[in-house]
């Protein structure tokens, strides 16, 4: 399986992590020839970059608005507790956790990969929470994603995706 | 009450498999430092004391309840009886190995009392005997702080201070937690 990005946001609604991977699967570069199919149907879509000229924080505000849109439309239909857990489109599966204090955590993968839930969580538990919670340097909060840019939380978030997940 | 049994056997299992330990009087030790150095930079101010600690004590919750989940792995509480019962059983288990008694609701359960029958970060301690600290020192008005932060990013306000306390002669040591209000999710800005 294939990871494409990866996106952390936090309860103010503010993307305070992304990271990409490459590389792009064949099929977005076949795409990038039918341009029209993309856009409509696919708003989190992992841009190849001739594309568009959207950029990465373009990306991840549609991701926030996507996600937050389909919790709230989840919760209303089963009730409070009731939470999406991944959603697929033609090109790429959307996995979603979200921890009781409202941090989300978001992973694009390809459409073969199986639920990425656990990973997710093992990635709040084991990277999150020890490396940036627990960094006495980093700021509580993280506007504009001061304190979440470690070298200890990126190198083993690196290597949780390229050893564990593929 | 099934949720306090319920609680209770989470935050056995929790401190048992899941917590490290520290030497208790490291704490006590640690944290008595911390309040005597806060009196003196303050020069016995101690409503500026109280409300220092409460800030430090805000400060850890914030980072503290992460923690909190990713060990207890619990879900949202239903109601704040449920919560009242997972601060205590577990969230006081896990960090400070006590489990201090949930009671004196009001009727609208949106208030309730912590008894706390031990204290490990007032062993050892004598308040200062200037005539004032015993009217005016709350001695551990960091959990105060630790609750207020916690519950904030569970999206829960609240307001929590100690009515009485041991080491002022009190028979008991007593905090009052009051639920404010819940948090409503916090929209994206507007920008288009």
């Amino acid at each position: 399986m294939v990871v494409y990005s990866f996106y952390i946001f936090d309860r103010h609604a503010e993307c305070i992590y992304k990271r990409r991977w490459l590389p792009r699967p064949a099929s977005m570069v076949g795409s990038k020839s039918s341009r029209p199919t993309s856009e409509a149907s696919a708003p989190g879509l992992p841009a190849t970059l001739g594309q568009s000229a959207r950029t990465t924080d373009d990306d991840a505000k549609l991701i926030f608005g996507t996600v937050f849109s389909l919790r709230n439309m989840a919760r209303k239909l089963g009730g409070e507790d009731d939470n999406f857990v991944t959603y697929r489109t033609s090109q790429y599966k959307l996995h979603y956790y979200e921890t009781p204090t409202n941090i989300k955590f978001v992973m694009l993968t390809d459409l073969k990969s199986p639920s990425m839930r656990v990973a997710l969580q093992q990635i709040y538990i084991n990277l999150y929470v020890e490396y940036v919670v627990k960094n006495p340097l980093s700021p509580a909060e993280h506007p504009g994603g001061i304190g979440v840019n470690n070298e200890l939380f990126e190198e083993s978030l690196e290597q949780f995706v390229t050893r564990v997940l593929s | 009450m099934s949720s306090a049994t319920k609680a209770s056997r989470i935050g056995e299992e929790l401190w048992k498999t899941r917590v490290d330990k520290v030497n208790a009087e490291l704490v006590t030790l640690t944290y008595g430092t911390i309040v005597a150095q806060l009196c003196q930079d303050y020069d016995g101010n101690y409503q500026e004391v109280n409300k220092q600690l409460e800030k430090m004590g805000y400060n850890i919750g914030m980072r503290l309840i992460e923690d909190f989940l990713a060990k207890s792995n619990v879900g949202r509480c239903a109601n704040f009886r449920e919560t009242a019962d997972m601060i205590s059983k577990v969230g006081f288990r896990i960090f400070l190995n006590i489990a201090p008694t949930v009671t004196n609701w009001t009727s609208d359960n949106n208030q309730f009392s912590l008894i706390f029958d031990e204290n490990p970060l007032a062993d050892f301690v004598e308040l200062p005997d200037d005539g004032r600290a015993q009217d005016e020192l709350w001695f551990s008005n960091i959990l105060c702080g630790v609750l207020r932060g916690a519950l904030e990013m569970v999206q829960m306000q609240i307001e929590a201070h100690f009515v009485s306390d041991v080491l002022r002669g009190d028979d008991t040591t007593e905090m009052r937690v009051s639920l404010v209000r819940y948090i409503e999710d916090e929209m994206p800005p507007d920008e288009e």
